[in-house]
This record gives C-alpha cells, sequence and structure tokens, in this order.
C-alpha cells in the first residue's frame, strides 16, 4: 500500500497556480523529499496533504483516507512541522511536548515516555525546563520537530526542518532523521541539494508548481545527464523552465 | 475531552506566565477599588451620592475586571492565529469546539479567581471605612457573576477570531471604556435617569452590573436581580453562540 497517493493535485489562488496538477506515490515508510527554489509549490503541497488547505482540484490520500472527504482519518496519522516555527512560547520544553502527547490522548505513563524519548532524541535534556520563547532559533525548530514526532505519526510532514540552523545543528538533525527512516513515512520539503542527496529515497524536483522530475539521485542523473544532484537540479529545473 | 483539558491547561499557563495579565486582571481592579474609595472619602455626605462607597463599588469594579479578560482572551486568539501554532494544532485531532471550550474554560477560571481578589479587597476597604459588606453576599455575587464573566469572555473570543493581534485590542478598549460607562460602574445612572439611563438599559453592561450590586447586597427582587441576572445569562449564550460560529467559519476559511 501507498502511504501517499497524489494524482493531478491542483490550488489555484486567484490568478496564481501554485501547484499544477502533480501526480505521484511515496511508499509506506519511505523518505521523500520536495526539492524546489522559492515559490515552487513544495508547502502548498504539504498543507494539502495535511489537511490545512483543500485543493482545487485532483485526488489526495494519505494511508488511503481521502484527505478532503476523511481529513478526520488524516489527521490521527499524520504530523506536521510547520515551514515556520511553531511553540507554545510560555511553555517549557517539556511543557510543549507533554501538551501535544495530551492532544492524542495518551496516558500517564505514555505521555511520560514519550515525553522523555524526544528529549533524547533531540539532545535537550539541558533545555529540558526552559520556557520555548528563551530559547535559540535552532532549538526552537527542533522542539518544533520533536512536537511533530511525539504523537508517533505514520507519516510525517517537515516544511524546511532545518532552514535557519547552523552547520553543526544541521547535522544533529539530519542524525535525528536518519533514525527514523524506515520506521515511518516521512516527506519533506528543502532547498539544500546536500539535504535531500543524503536524507532522501526518492526525490521530486518542482519548478513552478509542477513536478519537473521524480527519482533516486542515480535516476535524477541519468535523466539530466549530469553527475550530483546540484547539477542534476539545474539542467533539470532549466529545462522546465525553457518550455 | 482530553484534548479540551490539554489545550485549557496550555492556555491557562501561558496567561498565568504573562505579567500583563497580573497588571490588568488583578493590580487594575484592586488600583480602581482603591482610586475610588479615596474619590468616596472626598465626596461630601451632604451629595448624597453613594456610587462609589464600597457595598456599590465592588460589584462594580468586579464587572469591570471581567472587562479585561475580554481583552485577555482576544489578544490570546487572536496571537495564536496570527503565528503558526494553530496551523499545527488545525492538523491534529482537535476540533473547533476543543479550541473554543479549551480557550473559554480557563478564562472563566481566571475570572473567578479575578473576583475573589476584587471582593477580599473590598472587604478589607469595607473593614476600614466601617461599611457593611456581607460576605454571604460576596460570595453569592460570585456565581452570579458567571454569566456575566462568559459574555466578556465570548466577546474576546469573538474580537480575537474577526481581528488580527493589532485591531482587536482596539475593539476590546472601546467596549471596556463604553461597557463600564454605559454599565453604569462609574456614575449613578438610576438617578441621572432620561436618555442616558435609556441608552444604558438597551446595552448589556448595565444589567451586569446591576446583578453584580443586587447580589452583594442580598436584594433579590425581579427588577433589580431575577430580570438583569436573566438578560445577562441570554446575551451570554448568544454572544458565546455567535462567537463560537464566527470561529469555526474562520477556521474553515483559513483551511479553504
Ligand atoms: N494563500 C496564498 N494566496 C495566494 N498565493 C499563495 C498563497 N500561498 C502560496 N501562494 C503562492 O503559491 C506559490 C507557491 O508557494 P509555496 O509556499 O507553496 O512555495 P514553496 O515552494 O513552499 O516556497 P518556499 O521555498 O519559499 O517556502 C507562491 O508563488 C506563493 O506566492
Ligand atoms: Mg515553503
Amino acid at each position: 500500500m501507498y502511504s501517499v497517493e497524489v494524482k493531478n493535485l491542483t490550488k489555484k489562488y486567484k490568478n496564481k497556480t501554485a501547484v499544477d496538477s502533480i501526480s505521484f506515490t511515496v511508499k509506506s515508510r519511505e523518505l521523500f523529499a520536495l526539492l524546489g527554489v522559492n515559490g515552487a509549490g513544495k508547502t502548498t503541497t504539504i498543507r494539502m496533504l495535511s489537511c490545512l488547505s483543500a485543493p482545487t482540484d485532483g485526488f489526495a490520500a494519505v494511508n488511503g483516507h481521502n484527505c478532503i472527504k476523511n481529513s478526520d482519518d488524516v489527521k490521527k496519522e499524520i504530523s506536521i512541522s510547520p515551514q515556520e516555527t511553531s511553540v507554545a512560547e510560555n511553555l517549557t520544553v517539556r511543557e510543549n511536548l507533554r501538551f501535544i502527547a495530551e492532544v492524542y490522548g495518551f496516558s500517564k505513563e505514555k505521555i511520560k515516555l514519550r515525553t522523555d524519548k524526544m528529549i533524547n532524541l533531540f539532545n535537550m535534556h539541558d533545555i529540558a525546563d526552559s520556557r520555548a520563547k528563551t530559547l535559540s532559533g535552532g532549538w526552537k525548530r527542533k522542539l518544533s520537530i520533536a512536537m511533530a514526532l511525539i504523537s508517533e505519526p505514520k507519516v510525517l510532514f517537515l516544511d524546511e526542518p532545518t532552514l535557519g540552523l547552523d552547520v553543526l545543528a544541521r547535522r544533529e538533525l539530519w542524525t535525528a532523521i536518519e533514525s527514523l527512516k524506515g520506521k515511518i513515512t516521512i516527506i519533506l520539503t528543502t532547498h539544500y541539494m546536500e539535504e535531500a542527496e543524503k536524507l532522501s529515497d526518492t526525490i521530486a524536483v518542482m519548478v513552478g508548481g509542477k513536478i519537473a522530475a521524480m527519482g533516486t539521485l542515480a535516476e535524477l542523473e541519468k535523466i539530466s545527464g549530469q553527475t550530483g544532484l546540484e547539477n542534476a537540479f539545474v539542467a533539470i529545473a532549466e529545462r522546465s523552465a525553457d518550455k | 475531552m482530553n484534548r479540551i483539558s490539554a489545550f485549557a491547561k496550555r492556555n491557562f499557563k501561558e496567561l498565568l506566565r504573562d505579567p500583563l495579565s497580573y497588571i490588568f486582571c488583578l493590580g487594575f481592579p484592586i488600583i480602581m477599588l482603591i482610586v475610588m474609595t479615596l474619590v468616596n472619602e472626598s465626596i461630601p455626605a451632604e451629595a448624597g451620592m453613594t456610587i462609589f462607597r464600597i457595598d456599590n463599588l465592588a460589584g462594580g469594579i468586579a464587572v469591570f475586571g471581567q472587562t479585561f479578560t475580554m481583552l485577555f482572551t482576544a489578544l490570546t486568539i487572536s496571537k495564536d492565529r496570527s503565528g503558526a501554532f494553530l496551523v499545527r494544532m488545525y492538523a491534529s485531532p482537535m476540533k473547533s469546539g476543543d479550541f473554543i471550550a479549551g480557550y473559554i474554560f480557563p478564562m472563566m477560571l481566571i475570572s473567578i479567581i479575578q473576583c475573589v481578589v476584587t471582593y477580599t479587597a473590598g472587604l478589607v476597604i469595607a473593614l476600614i471605612t466601617g461599611v457593611e459588606l456581607n460576605i454571604g453576599g460576596l460570595l453569592l455575587s460570585l456565581i452570579c457573576l458567571v454569566p456575566s464573566s462568559v459574555m466578556f469572555i465570548g466577546l474576546g473570543l469573538l474580537f480575537g477570531t474577526l481581528f488580527n493581534e493589532k485591531a482587536a485590542p482596539g475593539f476590546c478598549s472601546l467596549v471596556i471604556s463604553l461597557g463600564s460607562f454605559l454599565g453604569g460602574i462609574w456614575f449613578d445612572a438610576e438617578s441621572t435617569g432620561g436618555v442616558m439611563l435609556k441608552i444604558c438599559k438597551v446595552l448589556p453592561f448595565w444589567y451586569c452590573t446591576k446583578t453584580a450590586r443586587s447580589s452583594t447586597a442580598l436584594k433579590f427582587g425581579n427588577d433589580e436581580f431575577v430580570i438583569p441576572l436573566v438578560i445577562t445569562a441570554v446575551c451570554a449564550a448568544a454572544v458565546t453562540v455567535i462567537a463560537s460560529l464566527a470561529f469555526r467559519s474562520k477556521m474553515k476559511a483559513d483551511l479553504s
């Protein structure tokens, strides 16, 4: 079964087509990257898949649940870490994590277990009892991602997870994301080639609301006749811009 | 249920950790109690003006304090809406009803705490100035003020839903000044009479104050207590329903 199924998915704003009839599937427990420049339509795609935005046209399903008709079923199995960091500013790291676990109705023991696990996974021991508003941007981002993960989602959406992180923090987060590989399905967006190259099983290159090419790194290299993701990306992007 | 309690807990903590909520929700009513008592002391007895005497003042200030819970409800909601926090919560199993209840309950708790503080300060002032103030009446008034607290929180929910972080406080200030004036907190609307009283009686605020004053004074007549209480309760229900519908439709629009 596919974790994510998208067919001719389209989102039009007044005079702008943000996502233009895209189709793709993501297998269960795969890490799928949407790679594209600013305004390519990555966030819009993720929003439609996580029931935050209604498609203008087309079909989208997560774990077999229709994103429009059965959004309640979809919401039980997904989590999203939005592009903008989103945490409760006056709560501590631990309280933020517990809050989400409580929303999902976990038992007392499980709330504690999952909270500790997230603090471990993201190395947040030293800041566990600091209020979110006192954290640096990078730590907030990690908390925001931990909050998405604590609910044990089957499908996790990460919208530019490493935006604004320094080199070290970025590597650390990559390690955390890699440790999830093969356990849950992850859809992440990025404009960092290195990130897509390092983490993903499949890469979809988005240009102007369309998927210009899709496949493993080797496949993208073959399609574009270039070596390295960066060269492949530039070739694919230029070719589809010419069309 | 756990969704509502989790969200309510978060909102309660956010409020308790914001120093502004202490200044406005607790500090301001006490300061007004003291200032108005001093004003009252300088009014000559022959003037026969008792609006600022603590037995009249306590109930009025309790309602005045509630107007600030409206401001804080509106601020909390408009802030949540402007950031990405609600976006994340919209993708969770939280329903619009969970959000609404989760915003209203902690504010009601704050409102009750605020009222207890105001009445305790009122009792102290009554002891100092030698005015009689019935403790039973004050306790009863805590319960009788629940409808008006719901009404102000409902208004906060409405403003926070409809307006952004910058505009919402403006609308709240308007209601705070107009409401406390036309609610007859700062002047004796009944002995003023005329057009002024008519205007007061068209708006719900006057009935909130009336309920507060009558209950603290243990006066339970139809005109002074029952009718104002019923009117306040009906307004509270109406405002809450309207605000909930607004929140629901705004949430739907955000997700379109
Ligand atoms: N609510 C909206 N109303 C109108 N246009 C929108 C709206 N949201 C997005 N767009 C437009 O849709 C296009 C795609 O935006 P989107 O946010 O999906 O891009 P993105 O790939 O996530 O970009 P970035 O890398 O900058 O985050 C952009 O041109 C954007 O201006
Ligand atoms: Mg984006």
